[in-house]
């Protein structure tokens, strides 16, 4: 009987994968586009239901040490022209820069603080940089559960920053494809704040590519859905095309 | 023949314009100066325009852009005119990229800087000064530059071949900067050629360290961007024409932004060697800024905290002094906020305090700017200036000023 006991325990503890594990594979599985272009609409809806629509051109280049991304605002028409230039770091803040077309002036920014709300959207900027293992903390095992039938990991991190809104994340990550659909953000005072659902993943060149995230803030009850269209990876972008000169380009 | 021709003309037109992608605004804006001197104006309607046309093929950029100004007091009868109308062509240019390099030819505008109230090495373009004296509204520049790019920074040698006139709307427009009895002839006097090339050397990147910096350093051999004025007659009420001037220089530059976690420190400064002015001194200019953000101090909205200092100074005493050349920065304090409220109209309020610390002059302001209805934005801006007492400062000959203003822009 001992013997057993022994044998299924040791049988689960095979079995069971953690956070971390899940994280990794999660990482693996968006990972490979080596660059992305794409259009992105995003609509601000308030707690009346009214919309608000912008759009964006953002490329994007994908980095061991951080991505490099540029975004230039394409509507409203008053920031028509717009950029917006991110190198991100693992271990030091990124460095932020912003054109801004009616001045000819390319601002630097302190991007120290990750939380401050993106184009007045419920994305914050941490929100929208790239997925890194090495950015939270993960401890323990991933829960399995199961919803509509698929067999999902429950996966808990927390950040490393400081600067970080949120205390932990919990994710909700498929089990076969290692692709998110859900993700639970905690603030600072460990309460719900958000809930971004992720839809319309498309596989594009064999890399899985996200096509539409739905934001939630459940303490203000405003809403931002974002979505990527015309989307191309492996364009052969180079550092060049994120060099500060594109800003005035 | 002639029909071949011109349906292949009339295709590469097309062809071409499919590519021409056009941008602009249109702002209606009413102001009224609660506190003003007495003969001028009490308020002010001005209608502005600009529109932009841009061709984009592949590295090949040009770019025309176009402004218009209609005041209405320039519709009225004489007496009224104040001389703020025009239109004007800003820019017009053609940009080629390569590999690791850019060269540009034609009328542009520049932006050069990092402080947020008074850029002092922003010197390449002159002003307009038929525009409200606390927008900045520049005048395009000819000139040609060739840059080369390194991995972190840009080295560009521009060279400007066009000295400008710097037109300036006329009394009682109240910012007109003379007594009623001076007029301004905006005909430039040069030392040398208007033609006369002023060469400029930049050299800007920005350092991948724990702490990091943006700098640039500038050198220009050429005409520099103060200017200063002599009258035909003695300034003792009778009429009289105030000349502008314009003398050479070598100069060095350098504006820097440094990143130390929430906060930049940013610095600009400019030493210039006047060439040969019996008027005009050398002379210095020193900016130092600190901006720190806090963020979601009220919902999503950001703070920023602003504190700036300036510090201009003439090295040879038996010239032209600050006060000669209408300098306004030459010691005075900055402090102002920034509140953003991060929300869909991208709205903000910033508003602050310009102390001269010599002359005892107080400049106050708080400005609103947010979008409405998704293609118009909203201006609305409050300021008063409180002149020196005693010393003959641009803002006392200007008068004791407090004023309300509105804009309204529409966007394309």
């Amino acid at each position: 009987m001992k013997k057993l006991l022994l044998l299924g325990l040791y049988s689960l503890s095979l079995l069971a994968t953690s956070n971390y594990e899940v994280a990794v594979k999660s990482d693996a599985a968006i990972s490979g586009y080596e660059d992305a272009s794409s259009q992105m609409h995003m609509t601000l809806i308030n707690s009346n239901g009214q919309k608000r629509e912008r759009l964006m051109k953002m490329i994007v280049l994908e980095k061991d040490g951080g991505d490099k991304s540029l975004m230039e605002f394409l509507s409203p028409a008053d920031v028509k022209g717009t950029k917006f230039l991110n190198y991100e770091h693992v271990k030091k803040d990124d460095d932020q820069w912003l054109y801004l077309p009616a001045l000819k002036r390319i601002k630097r920014i302190a991007s120290k603080n990750k939380s401050g709300s993106f184009m007045g959207s419920e994305f914050a900027y941490e929100d929208l940089s790239s997925f890194n293992v090495d950015k939270y903390i993960y401890e323990g095992d991933a829960q399995v559960l199961e919803i509509d039938g698929k067999k999902m990991y429950m996966v808990q991190s927390k950040p490393l920053s400081k600067n970080s809104g949120y205390t932990k994340q919990i994710a909700w990550v498929d089990a076969e494809s290692f692709l998110i659909h859900k993700m639970d953000y905690y603030d600072r005072k460990n309460e719900l704040l958000k809930t971004a659902v992720y839809d319309d993943y498309k596989k594009i060149s064999d890399v899985w590519r996200i096509g539409k995230i739905s934001m939630k803030n459940h303490q203000n009850d405003k809403e931002t859905i974002l979505i990527w269209k015309e989307e191309t990876i492996k364009n052969g972008l180079q550092e060049k095309d994120f060099h500060k000169r594109v800003l005035k380009k | 023949m002639i029909v071949r021709l011109s349906i292949s003309t009339l295709l590469l037109g097309t062809s071409l314009l499919c590519d021409v992608e056009i941008k602009g605004h249109l702002d209606l804006q009413a102001q009224a100066y609660l506190t003003h001197p007495e003969q001028k104006h009490p308020d002010n309607y001005t209608a502005m325009a600009q529109i932009e046309l841009g061709y984009l093929k592949d590295d090949f950029e040009a770019i025309a852009k176009l402004s218009a100004q209609q005041d209405y007091y320039d519709l009225q009868s004489s007496s009224d005119h104040n001389d703020r109308s025009f239109l004007r062509l800003d820019e017009l240019y053609a940009k080629q990229d390569f590999e690791d390099s850019q060269i540009l030819a034609g009328k542009s505008i520049r932006f050069w800087g990092a402080l947020e109230v008074d850029n002092i090495v922003d010197t390449f373009n002159p002003d307009d000064l038929r525009t409200d004296l606390f927008d900045t509204d520049k005048l395009g520049v000819w000139n040609a530059s060739y840059t080369q790019y390194t991995d972190t920074g840009e080295l560009s040698l521009i060279i400007k071949i066009d000295e400008q006139d710097q037109p300036m709307a006329a009394y009682p427009y109240v910012y007109y900067l003379f007594p009623e009895y001076v007029f301004y002839d905006k005909s430039l006097q040069l030392e040398k050629s208007r033609n006369r090339p002023s060469v400029f050397l930049k050299y800007s990147g920005s350092t991948d360290t724990e702490y990091a910096l943006d700098y640039a350093f500038i050198l220009e051999n050429g005409y520099d961007s103060q200017r200063y004025f002599t009258s035909d007659g003695p300034l003792n009420g009778s009429p009289v024409t105030f000349k502008q001037h314009a003398y050479l220089v070598n100069k060095a530059m350098t504006y820097n932004t440094l990143v130390v976690g929430a906060s930049l420190f940013k610095m600009e400064a400019l030493y210039a060697d006047v060439i040969d002015n019996k008027l005009i001194s050398d002379f210095y200019h020193l900016g130092l800024g600190v901006e720190h953000t806090l963020t979601q101090v009220y919902e999503q909205a950001d703070l920023g905290l602003i504190a700036e200092y300036y510090k201009y100074d003439t090295l040879q005493s038996h010239k032209y002094s600050d006060l000669d050349l209408f300098q306004i920065f030459q010691n005075d304090l900055f402090v102002g906020l920034r509140y953003s409220f991060n929300e869909g109209n991208d709205a903000s309020i910033i508003g602050g305090a310009i102390v001269d610390l010599d002359y005892h002059e107080q400049s106050y302001y708080i400005e609103y700017e947010g979008r409405l209805a998704e293609t118009f934005k909203l201006n609305l801006d409050y300021r008063y200036t409180e002149p020196s007492p005693d010393t003959l400062t641009a803002f006392h000959i200007m008068g004791r000023h407090q004023r309300l203003s509105l804009k309204l822009g529409y966007y394309f």
